[in-house]
This record gives C-alpha cells, structure tokens and sequence, in this order.
C-alpha cells in the first residue's frame, strides 16, 4: 500500500494512543492494552460493518446495535449455554462455527426484514425508523424471557469458543498478565477483520461497489439509469448487518455472560463516532478509529486524575467526559474527515 | 415524420393541492424526431416528465410505451424499457469521478450485481473494460475527457449538464427526455450540445426536450408542444406554433422573437 500522508499521521496517532496508555499505567500496561485491542477489534469490525452502510451507501442507520445483538443472540442460543432466572443450562447445542454462521445470516436478515419497509424512507426518516426499531429489538430480547434468559441474560457459553484456543497462544502468552479468553477473542477479532476488509476492498472496486456509491450520491440519478436503488441498498444493508453481527459474537464472547443492556443506543453511538473519527468511507479508517477511541475511553480519567489531584471519583468521571468530548472536538476541527478520510469525499454533509 | 406511436398519454391529470399542474387528454409522441415542450414557469412541463418517467405518480390517467400500459411502473423499469431522462437541477453522482459516473450508467442490472462483483467473473472484467472504452468515446464526444478522473463535482455548471447527457447517451436508450438541457450552459457549449441531439435523431433515437431557449427549439425541432396552466395550448411543427395567437399570447410575447 502507498504510504501517503494521512496513512502516516493515522500511524503516528495510532501509536502515540498505545504508547500514553503504557506510560499512564505502569505495572498493568501490558494487560490493559491487550484488552483495549480486543475491545478496539470488536469495535472496529462493527464500524466496518456501518460504514458499509453510511460510508459506502449513504445510509443513517442509527440501529446498529440491534444487528450485533441479534448476532451475538442467536449464536449464544445455538451453542451450549446457561439462561434466565433459574441458570437452565442447555448442553446440547451446535459447534460455535456453525452457530456463528448462523448467527450471521440471522443478523443479515434482520437487515432485510428492517430495511424492506425502512429503506423506502430517506435520510433522517430512516434514522428514526432504526433507532426505533433496535429499541424494539432490545426490548424483545429483554422481555422474551423464556427464550433469551431476559434481564437474567446468558452465562456459561464462553467454553464453547474457548475449546478451540490454540495451545500454542497458551505458551505465548505464559509470562505474560493477560486474560487467555479475552487474547483468544481479540486474536479472533482481527483476524475476522483482515478476512473482511479483503472482501471489502474487492467489493470496493467492483461495479457494484460503484452502484452504492451511486446510490449514496444521488438516488433519484440511479433509478433514472435503470437501476434498483432500493434493492441495491437492501443489499448494502444486509451486508452491513451481518458484518455487525459478527462483532456482536465476539462483543458476546468478549464479556462471558451477556446482558441485555450491552445493546443499548450508547452502543450504536460509539461505533458512529469510531467510524467518523477513523473516517467515513475510508476502508480500513474504523480500524485506526477504534483504537484511538478505546484509548481515549479508557485512558481519559487517569488523564483527568493527574489535571485534577485532589478530585474524587464522580468528579473525575464528569471530567472524564468533558476530556472525550474535547478530544473528539478537536480531531473533528482538525481531520473533519477523520483519521484516514479523504477530504474531497467527505461524508458527513448530509442531505 | 412516421407515425409509429412510442409514447402516448391519455388523460393524464396532476394536481398539487388544488391547482391542476398537468391535464393533458391525449398526447402522442413518435419515433425518430425531436420533440420540445415549451410554455411558461409554472406550466407543468416538469411534472409531465416526472409523470412519464414515474417520478411522479399521476391522479388518473394512463402511459403507454410502445403499447406497454406502464402508468403505475417503477421509475427504474421505465428507465429500463429504454427511457432515459435528465433533470433540470443537474442530478450527477459529486464525488465519484467523471469515468466512474458514466461506466456505472452504462453497466447492467448483471454486470452490478454483488455475486459477480465477488467473484469477479472473467466476463466482468471483460465487459468493464467494454465499458471503459465506451464511456471515453462519449466523453470524446461530449468533449470532457480530460475530466475523465475528477470528481464530478469539480465539473463546471455546464460540464455537469454535458456529463448527465452523457450519462443518458452511455445507456443507449431509444427515448431520451432531457429537462432544460441547455439552461445555464454558454452558446457555444448550447450549440455543441444541440448537434450531439441532433446526431442522436439521426442515429434513430427520439428526443423529448423542456427547454426555454425559443430560438433554439424552434431551429432544431421537428415538433413543438406548447403547455400552458398543464394544458397543452398548441402541438404543431415550429413555424405553425409561430404563428399561434394562444401562443403568442400565453408564452412568445411578441412576434419579434
């Protein structure tokens, strides 16, 4: 890849956010980091995912989320798990890959059913009819007791995947402080990452690509031409949702047991300003844009800690935020087209 | 001028909140001539495209295509059957560039698809080059090769109507409806523009043109449709509507133009 300018200051920010998170946390660096790299993966490949749909095709879905939900759902249902009020355990129950791949399909066909009707709605009416319907979704899962566990949520799954963790990451990882499950979901993560931004850059530069592309430019221009806009962006939705499922899996896997509450907005929320900070449309930007973010995330209260010494920790917490926001601010001010965005394509002008 | 019916409406009425945009009882277009439509602002000249082309969906009526009753087709299976238009606001895709505007107005339903685009069918690559090829030779012909690898949004006002006509023409179509085609676009770019319309008449396509350019319309076309308050006040060849009363009272002004 030609290393261009934008490529090296995303590089240096990249690093410099890893580097801060070591000389902030003496003693437990090492451990820190890997599990912000699990988070930042997860994270990433979700924005992946919704970049597919506003980066790629113009689409505001603002019920992300949902789709990583029902991935994460339907898989943790399929393998053996423990649910609800009671812990009933299921042990019988499909290998993990499978489920995944279910889990998936699931996931991609929530897209379908939400976008068959929604699609037909423009811009903001979208995001409206998205937010909506993963609040729907969420609350479903919350009250469908019987099938989901509810509130009670999901536990005893992680064995599943865990079973197939390699003994050779193992050894690796013998003398370090690490969390062998959580190092074997974030190796998993990335992993899925490279595998999808290749089939992403070959659909990148395809024609049907160009056709979402074309879609996102100007709808009307595409029917005109003879072609389906709402079929293509149905398309670009699915693939878009299953892509979010598949980080939900791992988002699942990541936290052991899974609540309910893990898919709320705040959820969806984070991975549009992953996606922006990395830069809408930019292929491989949310990579770089989920790393920077879990820093700031998780690194922002020490920062405040040493601003302000004598600060208690709800103090500190408000500050924590006011330093997020600032941050993003300023990345916004200065890279409006995030880290690896190109500014002749910026994105974010709505119309 | 042959008689062969392509286009035909019959009873078409639009109306936007009382105030009838389109009432036409019966209008015919034929094969192989250049048609304009002219009359005032306000007129319906628009909205009878956006009706034929199904942007719009009319209040009654009916449209047929070569015979095809397609009064309630989805604007793409218009486009499909072989009707291209243009809009008046300039619709081109800003930030994909001038090559990539026309290879994808070019490429088909198949070529598009997304099992193809991921396994990368030989016969893909083959047709995209097919496509290439094609998309330079229009933009020759338009004159904006030089801009094949801009951003279509770094395109003069008049380069993008120039890049939308191509975009129509790349499809081959049989029927083009180019709304204001020359609007906002200098004489000498009117004059290339005009004799590319003319070139696709004497390839065998039909043209159907909104356009204000009086002088313009009355050179070049075969025929000329007079609307007025959506109704059509006069349908003749240009010297006839010349010499209309109704006309020269509702739009011309005077007979010195």
């Amino acid at each position: 890849m030609r290393l261009s300018g934008r490529g090296i200051v995303t590089g240096l920010v990249t690093i410099f956010s890893l580097a801060s998170v070591y000389i902030l946390n003496t003693g437990n660096a090492t451990r820190l980091i890997l599990s912000l790299l699990t988070f930042a993966g997860i994270y990433g490949l979700s924005a992946i995912g919704l970049n597919v749909h506003f980066g790629w095709t113009g689409l505001l879905n603002f019920g992300h989320a949902a789709f990583m939900g029902m991935g994460a759902y339907v898989t943790l249902l399929l393998v053996p798990h423990a649910a609800g009020r009671e812990g009933e355990i299921t042990t019988s129950g499909l290998h993990i890959f499978p489920a995944a791949v279910i889990g998936v399909i699931a996931a991609s066909l929530l897209g379908l059913l939400l976008g068959l009707p929604a699609l037909r709605l423009r811009g903001d009416y979208l995001a409206i009819v998205t937010i909506a319907a993963a609040e729907i979704f969420r609350l479903l899962v919350r009250d469908l007791e019987g099938l989901t566990g509810g509130v009670y949520g999901i536990i005893s799954y992680s064995d599943s995947l865990q079973k197939y963790r390699p003994k050779l990451l193992d050894s690796l990882l013998k003398d370090i402080d690490a969390s062998l499950n959580q190092v074997w979901v974030g190796v998993l993560a990335w992993f899925s990452i490279v595998i999808v931004l290749l089939i992403l850059r070959r659909l990148n530069n395809s024609p049907w690509g160009r056709a979402l592309r074309a879609v996102r430019e100007d709808e009307d221009a595409v029917r005109a031409l003879g072609k389906n806009a709402v079929w293509l962006k149905l398309q670009s939705f699915m693939l878009g949702a299953g892509i979010g499922g598949l980080s939900g899996i791992f988002l699942a896997f990541n936290y052991g047991s899974l609540q309910v509450t893990t898919f709320v907005p705040l959820l969806t929320f984070y991975i549009w300003a992953i996606m922006i900070l990395g830069g809408v449309g930019s292929l491989s930007g949310p990579v770089y844009g989920a790393v920077v973010f879990w820093v700031i995330i998780s690194e922002t209260d020490k920062i405040a800690g040493l601003i302000f010494e004598n600060a208690n920790g709800q103090q500190l917490a408000g500050v924590r935020f006011a330093l997020v926001g600032l941050l993003i601010m300023l990345l916004m001010i200065y890279r409006p087209s995030g880290l690896l965005g190109k500014k002749e394509e910026l994105l974010l002008n709505v119309k | 001028m042959s008689n062969n019916k392509l286009l035909e409406v019959i009873n078409l009425k639009k109306s936007f909140g009382g105030i009838q945009a389109v009432n036409v009882s019966n209008l015919m277009f034929t094969e192989n001539i250049l048609t304009s439509i002219i009359g005032p602002n306000g007129a319906g000249k628009t909205t009878y495209f956006d009706l034929i082309s199904r942007f719009q969906s009319q209040d009654d009526g009916e449209i047929y295509f070569e015979g095809k009753n397609i009064s309630s087709s989805q604007p793409y299976r218009i486009a499909r059957l072989g009707t291209v238009r243009t809009f008046q606001l300039t619709k081109v895709f800003e930030r994909m560039n001038v090559l990539e505007n026309l290879m994808f107005a070019g490429s088909t339903t198949k070529n598009d698809s997304f099992i193809s685009s991921i396994i990368k069918f030989p016969s893909q690559k083959e047709y995209e080059e097919e496509l290439k090829n094609k998309a330079y030779e229009v933009m020759k012909l338009l004159n904006i090769e030089q801009m094949a690898n801009s951003y279509a949004r770094e395109l003069s006002g008049g380069q993008k109507k120039l890049l939308e006509l191509g975009r129509a023409i790349v499809k081959s179509p049989r029927v083009l409806l180019l709304d204001e085609p020359l609007a906002g676009v200098n004489p000498k770019l009117s004059e290339q523009i005009l004799e590319i319309i003319d070139n696709l008449i004497i390839e065998g396509k039909t043209v159907l043109m909104v356009e204000h350019n009086i002088e313009a319309v009355m050179r070049v076309s075969a025929r000329v449709v007079v609307m007025a308050q959506g109704e059509i006040i006069a349908d003749g060849s240009p010297n006839e509507i010349r010499a209309d009363e109704k006309v020269i009272d509702a739009y011309l002004g005077s007979t010195n133009e």
